[in-house]
């Protein structure tokens, strides 16, 4: 091995023997087969309690079809209703669309932390799942292009009258498809270790969908291949449903808004809502299922870093368009300011910017909070609510503008306030339940933690002597 | 991908201070020739000064043409700073080492050369402090701080002000080099630059505290400072084309986009004319093309969302607008040039390892990107006013004179004449980034494979 000898040469000597991993200089040595054992056996890990989680989460699901399904027969034939619907699509788009991202951009960034965290990433993007089930009544009552006899403003132009249900809907399932398509195939070498080291349904599932993985030199040239394609598409497709869902489902249903950066916001708040149920569900899988040795402090730390980033971006984006709206003053920019900011949703705009920028960047900014486990999870939470209500204040303000209004230049009446009925209620924990119970079921199937991605990372990773102190040799393979 | 050779300090000091201690013999001739081309935009900006701006193209509605144009795009150059330096620093990205200084470099000269833009375009520079302070109480008339062209001063100011202590900061360790081995006057100003620079590791631990600091403080500094150039356009509802929410990332992503690229150009010169071919080597352009195909593509993300939301509108003078910018002559070919040499060919090349490895392609290349980039910026700022409109009673095509052109030519000119100075006293590269590279890099060997590897503090 040719080292730097001059400084970082020696390896350094084991310091603490713990119960999981060996713990040098602060860094765990673990070895391949205590990964693969370990990790196999979170997937049965807290069967009982599980159960009940699972019973009722599957319970709440259910009560939120149903509410899908009343508010169908109820209020189809009137759009201002669907105003918290289009607002949970949308968050469960930003959530579950964004988190992907945080498995695929740091390993194009060769950013070796991410690895531990790159299933419990890629898993989100299951939630797709219930985002299509929730967009189907939502597409139907979207009104068509030409209503009254006249052709509204969208990003359709002179397009057939159904177009933007069309696209949407394809685009929404392509973008399932190529989360699924990621998730499958970063855990392609997983299935087959569940395959030859678990027993029981597992294994059979395993065996099912390795695919006669034997870790062949062409397979896991293939596979990193495979990682890399299915990454950039994934990208590119939650971009332009980014940009489909925001001009069908929130500008072009309210008269006059012209806003550019709006796709990109929402994009951006995505990429927000990702790292945070990342945070989450590692602190959950960290907690629950006693992962402490993989989940470590440094997942949290960068993870706080990039929430601390992406909350400021947040409000880059956010004041990018407040400030030419504020300082426009045209008729059509001053009703944006009225129904959007201190119209009939302040009691979100208010407590969503605290909860989606001043308070975590408050609290994320200490270094003491982001160099623990539970101070980047608290901020995830909060940023989660926040954007839960950012995403209420946008598309309940949209969708509560009258069809009738929807020809006119600019928005001449601001609607009063809309509140969620009980269908709402049950939509909203429904689906926010099922969401939960999906990825759930996923990490009973294959590891929260990668196991050949921590393998791999124990590979590239070396603890050595640093000066007087320790460091870590950090691989990276081209 | 790494095709460093191991370089020892002695070795290091003797070809990056080649500058410095052994001054090239191109070093004159070029900085004469420069200099005197310096010397006549000064005289042709005295002459604009003494007979107004009537001898330039600028006339209603035009009132913003070449200048204006100019000043946003070496704003937009000076992003290259800390965009390079700042947040690769701050990601520990370890390719950045070599790049930095000649980042921060381009930044403080462009940003100095932004500033006499507005100066002279305003044709009576000396009123400008009309816009700074309060100055008819009588009448009541002030400054309104509320207008981004109040905001833009400050803000340029501040980001001058920080990247030149930023810079200034990352260049003490090379100063105490430089002390230590000069003499006569030049010792003496090394000495006062370098502060009692000793090397202690108290001073080594404030230096690098301070380098993260100012990364940290610089970053929403740099990004306000284009989104405050991008406001004083889309902030104007009356004119077309101009009043658009995405303007603020637009022009940050482009400013990025023409920096980054700018930088590769100086690379590349600098790889040349100084043979720092161990220092400068292939794998820093690859990075930074793959860097640039990245900003590049989300920079076209970017325009493609803006004229699809033009369109969106259905206003007939926000169409007509497109109509002119994209079909109508002279416009749609700028439009055309600028789309091929901003994006497409330079992205089409980079995709190609063998173009992001050859130094004579990429500065070629990044060249392009530039012209493409000031074009955007002249397709933004001139069709918006030249169109005719309601109740305009006056319009014609603009067309920048012989003065304008001149300036823009002197810009180029004066900011290359400023980093040739400066490369005279203070080294272009480094040094102590190299050595401290040297350290941190090391290999593993995994199976019969050995693979390059970096060497992270534990914290």
């Amino acid at each position: 091995m040719a080292t730097n000898s001059a400084i970082a040469g020696d390896t350094a000597a084991p310091e603490d023997h713990g119960s999981h991993g060996e713990e040098i200089a602060g860094h765990v040595v673990l070895l391949p087969a205590q990964v693969k054992n370990t990790l196999v056996d979170s997937t049965s890990a807290g069967s009982s309690r599980f159960m009940r989680w699972a019973i009722a989460l599957s319970v709440l699901s259910v009560i939120g079809i149903v509410g899908l399904v009343l508010k169908f027969l109820a209020h189809s034939d009137d759009q201002t209703k669907w105003g918290y619907t289009a607002a949970v699509a949308a968050f469960l788009l930003t959530v579950g669309g964004g988190a992907p991202l945080v498995a695929v951009a740091p390993v194009l960034a060769k950013a070796n932390w991410v690895r531990p965290l790159t299933r419990i990433a890629s898993a989100f993007s299951l939630i797709g799942v219930v985002t299509m089930i929730v967009m189907i009544p939502l597409v139907a009552v979207l009104p068509p292009l030409v209503t009254e006899g006249a052709r509204r403003r969208s990003i359709w132009f002179e397009s057939p009258d159904w177009t933007p249900h069309t696209f949407i809907f394809l685009a929404m399932f392509t973008l399932l498809l190529a989360g699924l398509g990621l998730f499958y195939t970063t855990a392609l070498p997983d299935f087959a270790a569940m395959r030859d080291h678990s027993s029981g349904w597992r294994q059979r599932m395993g065996k099912m969908l390795a695919r006669g993985w034997v870790g062949s030199t062409v397979q896991w040239r293939t596979l990193r291949m495979r990682i890399g394609m299915f990454g950039t598409f994934y990208f590119l497709i939650l971009i332009y449903v980014h940009f489909l869902f925001t001009s069908d489902f929130a500008m072009g249903v309210v008269p006059g808004w012209r806003d550019a950066i709006f796709p990109m916001y929402h994009a951006m708040s995505s990429i927000q809502a990702g790292v945070a149920i990342t945070i989450l569900a590692a602190w959950a899988g960290r907690r629950y299922l006693g992962l402490q040795d993989y989940l470590r402090l440094d997942q949290f730390w960068s993870l706080g870093r990039l929430l601390f980033a992406s909350s400021l971006l947040w409000i880059y984006f956010f004041f990018s368009a407040f400030i030419v709206f504020w300082y426009g003053r045209s008729l059509a920019d001053i009703a944006w300011v009225d129904l959007f900011i201190r119209g009939p949703m302040i009691w979100a705009f208010i407590p969503g910017m605290l909860m989606s920028f001043v308070v975590p960047w408050w609290w994320l900014i200490w270094n003491r909070i982001r160099t623990s486990v539970d101070g980047p999870a608290i901020g995830a939470v909060i940023v989660l609510f926040g954007l839960l209500l950012d995403r209420m204040r946008i598309y309940v303000s949209s969708w509560s503008v009258p069809p009738e209004e929807i020809h006119d230049r600019y928005l001449k009446h601001i609607p009063e306030t809309v509140w969620p009925d009980a269908f709402d209620y049950m939509i909203i924990v429904g689906t926010t339940a099922a969401a939960a119970l999906v990825v759930a079921l996923a990490f009973r199937l294959v590891p929260i933690v990668s196991i050949w991605q921590t393998q791999e990372y124990q590979l590239l990773s070396k603890p050595v002597r640093y000066i007087r102190g320790h460091g870590v040799l950090v691989a990276k393979p081209d | 991908m790494q095709q460093r050779r191991v370089i020892d300090q002695v070795e290091t000091n003797r070809v990056l201070l080649n500058g410095q201690l052994d001054t090239p013999k191109w070093w004159l001739p070029t900085v004469i020739g420069l200099g005197i081309v310096v010397i006549i935009g000064f005289v042709i900006i005295g002459f604009m000064v003494n007979r107004g701006l009537g001898v330039t193209g600028l006339s209603r509605p035009v009132y913003w043409g070449l200048f204006i144009t100019t000043f946003v795009f070496w704003v937009g150059i000076s992003h290259a700073g800390i965009m390079i330096s700042a947040i690769l620093r701050l990601t520990q990205a370890e390719w950045r080492r070599p790049v930095t200084r000649a980042a921060e470099l381009l930044t403080v000269f462009s940003l100095l050369t932004a500033l006499i833009f507005p100066l002279i375009h305003a044709g009576r520079p000396w009123r400008i402090a009309y816009w700074i302070l309060p100055y008819d109480f009588a009448r009541g008339i002030f400054p309104n701080i509320r207008s981004p062209l109040i905001m833009d001063p400050v803000a340029i100011s501040t980001y001058l002000t920080g990247s030149t202590l930023f810079l200034y900061v990352a260049l003490l360790p090379d100063l105490g080099n430089l002390r230590d081995r000069t003499q006569g006057w030049q010792k003496a100003m090394y000495t006062v630059l370098a502060l009692g620079w000793r090397g202690n590791p108290r001073q080594w631990k404030l230096q690098t505290v301070g380098g993260i600091l100012l990364s940290a403080l610089m970053l929403p500094i740099f990004v306000s400072v284009h989104s405050i150039v991008s406001w004083d356009f889309a902030v104007t509802p009356a004119v077309e084309g101009w009043h658009s929410t995405i303007f603020a990332p637009y022009f940050v992503i482009g400013a990025v986009h023409s920096g980054v690229s700018a930088v590769v150009t100086m690379m590349a010169l600098m790889r040349w004319l100084w043979k720092w071919d161990d220092f400068i080597r292939p794998e820093h352009f690859d990075a930074l093309a793959r860097l640039l195909i990245v900003v590049a593509t989300a920079w076209l993300g970017f325009t493609f969302l803006e004229l699809i939301f033009a369109m969106y509108s259905l206003d007939a003078p926000e169409i007509a607008l497109r109509e002119l910018q994209i079909f109508s002559w002279p416009w749609n070919m700028m439009f055309v040039v600028f789309l091929m040499t901003g994006y497409v060919i330079p992205v089409g090349m980079w995709l190609f390892k063998s173009v992001r490895n050859n130094i004579a392609l990429m500065f070629w290349t990044s060249l392009f990107v530039n012209i493409g980039m000031w074009l955007e910026r002249f397709m933004i700022i001139v069709p918006g006013l030249s169109r005719r409109t309601p109740f305009v009673y006056t319009w014609d095509s603009y067309r920048p004179s012989l003065v304008e052109w001149s300036i823009l030519v002197w810009s180029v000119a004066w900011v290359t004449f400023l980093m040739l100075l400066f490369s005279r006293f203070f080294p272009l590269v480094p040094l102590f980034e190299q050595k401290e590279s040297q350290i941190f890099v090391d290999r593993i060997k995994i199976g019969r494979a050995s693979v390059p590897a970096i060497l992270r503090e534990q914290e």
